[in-house]
């Protein structure tokens, strides 16, 4: 059909073709320049054996948990808050979203500045506060790195969450509520019963976003801390692997055992997603 | 009290509460957090306009009497950001026109017409939807250097197009299911080709859908980082968060807070106008569910 070719064509070129390609590569001691040699499952031996991969997996996985539950929990209540169309919802909800549309790699590079110790307005806020009385070098230590990064995530995706739900939350039939009010139900009653239940799929959905967003984690970690090792992800593993180290090789293997645990996670995407798209 | 009651008192009810001090609580509430979401952006731009020696203090060092253009000044003249903004807009403009092209019509075809292998088709669109660009970047590196596609805009169109593709076809299926049948077969009877229905017939419908195709397509390309960081080599080829990249790190251990801050603005500006002056489609299609990663 020479309507869907085009289409077919560019998932063909740079998706399916560089998946098939990424196992053979992923076989190899394919360097940047110069010939490659096939070493069979050699790279995968050592992926399973090297500490820096797996202090990589671990921590993808910390950051992961850390942010997934604060994101929703912000976001569902965002939606909360603007569900019943008060005067002015439509404005808050555009500039609920405003971060996530500025996109992570611009914010990331707004707290590079503002998380400086002596100029950024971080410190210097939180000192007002009386939050914190000495100055801070964010980025350096793990701890406050990590801290830092993930009330940035929060603050960046929040939105997101709250769009989805709102888009859940405008399919459930007005009567449910109002039958529920008939019966005296209370407010935490009906959340339980009526909003959750029937929520469920856009919960699913906005749960695997953010999930499989944290989990491909480059731009806050790479611009924010780029020097700090502890807080190195898999994305950030991969490319400093493949294109630091020139270990092509190396770093498809990994890549691949990425495609595993996205494929995961994407099955439970598909499977929840799969009746509203009738296939 | 009875059913009817209820449904008939609600009116009044509901007119009361809107100004009562629930009203205000939400009003106050929904202000703060507004405030939360605003002011740190609204920060990074009054930064941008502070002299030089300001730029790279706290807020309490903020001087609104003194404001300059010195920082966008010195990034366009030392900093050649032009070429970079230029690049950006091609390749942001350039996966845009290319993703409403092929999303339409894979979406028209998807939506109104069964054929053989279509099951196959729309299989693999859903693959490709699972397979982040993240975890065929090695491959797609060698494969691109290949073809003489690194350090180039056009290859970077062409794979941000790819990556795109999953949410705009799902949006122009979507958007093509809900144009009646009878609308295309009266379009065919009266002799009109596949693309002179598409332009003239069904173009007032599938509007909304094409414009929110287009702004996911820009907004990503425009901010995407690490395919640009990749694949781009040379400084003239450079899309600006790369550029914004090489500012913080390319001065060994001091940052140009001059530089990095207006150049944060520049790369800010275009999304906030863009999503503003189209948010109605873009949050109307992110808000029906149709994102799917």
């Amino acid at each position: 059909m020479v309507l869907v070719s085009p289409a077919c064509a560019l998932i063909a070129a740079f998706v399916l073709f560089p998946l098939a390609f990424a196992v053979y590569i992923s076989l190899t001691d394919w360097p940047l320049i110069g010939p490659y040699h096939y070493i069979g499952l050699a790279n995968y031996r050592e992926l399973f054996s090297d500490p820096q991969f797996r202090h990589a997996v671990v921590f993808t996985f910390t950051y992961t948990a850390i942010v997934t539950a604060p994101i929703f929990l912000v976001g569902y209540g965002l939606a909360l808050l603007l569900r019943s169309n008060r005067p002015g919802a439509k404005i808050f909800r555009t500039i609920y979203f405003l971060p996530f549309v500025v996109g992570l790699t611009t914010i990331s590079f707004m707290f590079v500045i503002e998380l400086q110790p002596n100029s950024g307005s971080v410190d210097w806020l939180l000192s007002r506060l009386h939050l914190a009385s000495s100055t801070q070098a964010w980025t350096v230590t793990h701890d406050s790195a990590l801290l830092a990064i993930s009330v940035i995530v929060v603050w960046f995706a929040s939105g997101l969450t709250m769009l989805i739900l709102t888009g859940g939350m405008q399919g459930i039939p007005r009567e449910l509520y109002e039958a529920a009010d008939v019966d005296g139900a209370s407010w935490l009653k009906k959340e339980l019963r009526i909003t959750l239940p029937l929520l469920r799929r856009s919960i699913a959905l906005s749960l695997i976003i953010s999930v499989i967003g944290s989990f491909l984690a480059f731009n806050q970690f790479f611009i924010l801390a780029q020097n700090n090792v502890s807080l190195e992800t898999v994305v950030e593993w991969i490319y400093q692997t493949g294109f630091s180290s020139y270990r092509l090789g190396y770093a498809t293997a990994m890549a691949l055992f990425l495609v595993v645990i996205i494929g995961i996670v994407s099955m439970g995407q598909f499977l929840v997603l799969r009746d509203e798209t009738e296939l | 009290m009875s059913a009817a009651g209820a449904t008939a008192a609600r009116p009044v009810a509901r007119h009361r509460r809107a100004r009562g001090p629930a009203f205000w609580a939400y009003l106050f509430v929904a202000t703060a957090l507004a405030l939360v979401f605003v002011v740190p952006l609204a920060w990074a731009v009054a930064r941008s306009f502070q002299p030089s020696t300001l730029a790279s203090q706290h807020p309490q060092g903020a001087d609104f009497t003194h404001l300059t253009i010195a920082n966008y000044r010195a990034v366009f003249a030392q900093e050649h950001i032009t070429r970079n903004v230029i690049n950006s807009l091609i390749a942001a403009i350039g996966t845009a026109v290319l993703s409403m092209v092929v999303c339409t019509m894979a979406g028209y075809g998807l939506a109104k017409f069964r054929f053989r292998g279509s099951g196959i088709v729309f299989a693999s669109i859903l693959l490709a939807l699972m397979i982040p660009f993240q975890a065929v970047l090695t491959p797609l590196f060698i494969e691109l250097n290949y073809l003489h596609l690194t350090n180039s805009l056009l290859g970077l169109v062409l794979v941000y197009t790819t990556f795109s593709l999953p949410f705009g076809v799902f949006v122009m299926r979507n958007t093509f299911q809900q144009v009646p049948a009878e609308l295309i077969e009266s379009a065919e009877v009266d002799g009109a080709g596949v693309v002179n229905t598409l332009l003239r017939v069904l173009r007032p419908l599938i509007l909304p859908g094409l414009a929110t195709t287009a702004i996911y397509a820009f907004l990503y390309s425009w901010t995407e980082f690490l395919q640009a960081l990749t694949f781009l080599e040379t400084d003239g080829k450079l899309t600006l968060p790369v550029k914004l990249f090489d500012i913080e790190t390319s001065t060994y251990g001091t940052i140009n807070y001059g530089y990095l801050s207006s150049g944060i603005v520049i790369a800010m500006v275009p999304c906030i106008v863009l999503y503003l002056s189209l948010q109605r489609y873009y949050v109307q299609g992110l808000m029906s569910g149709a994102v799917k990663g």
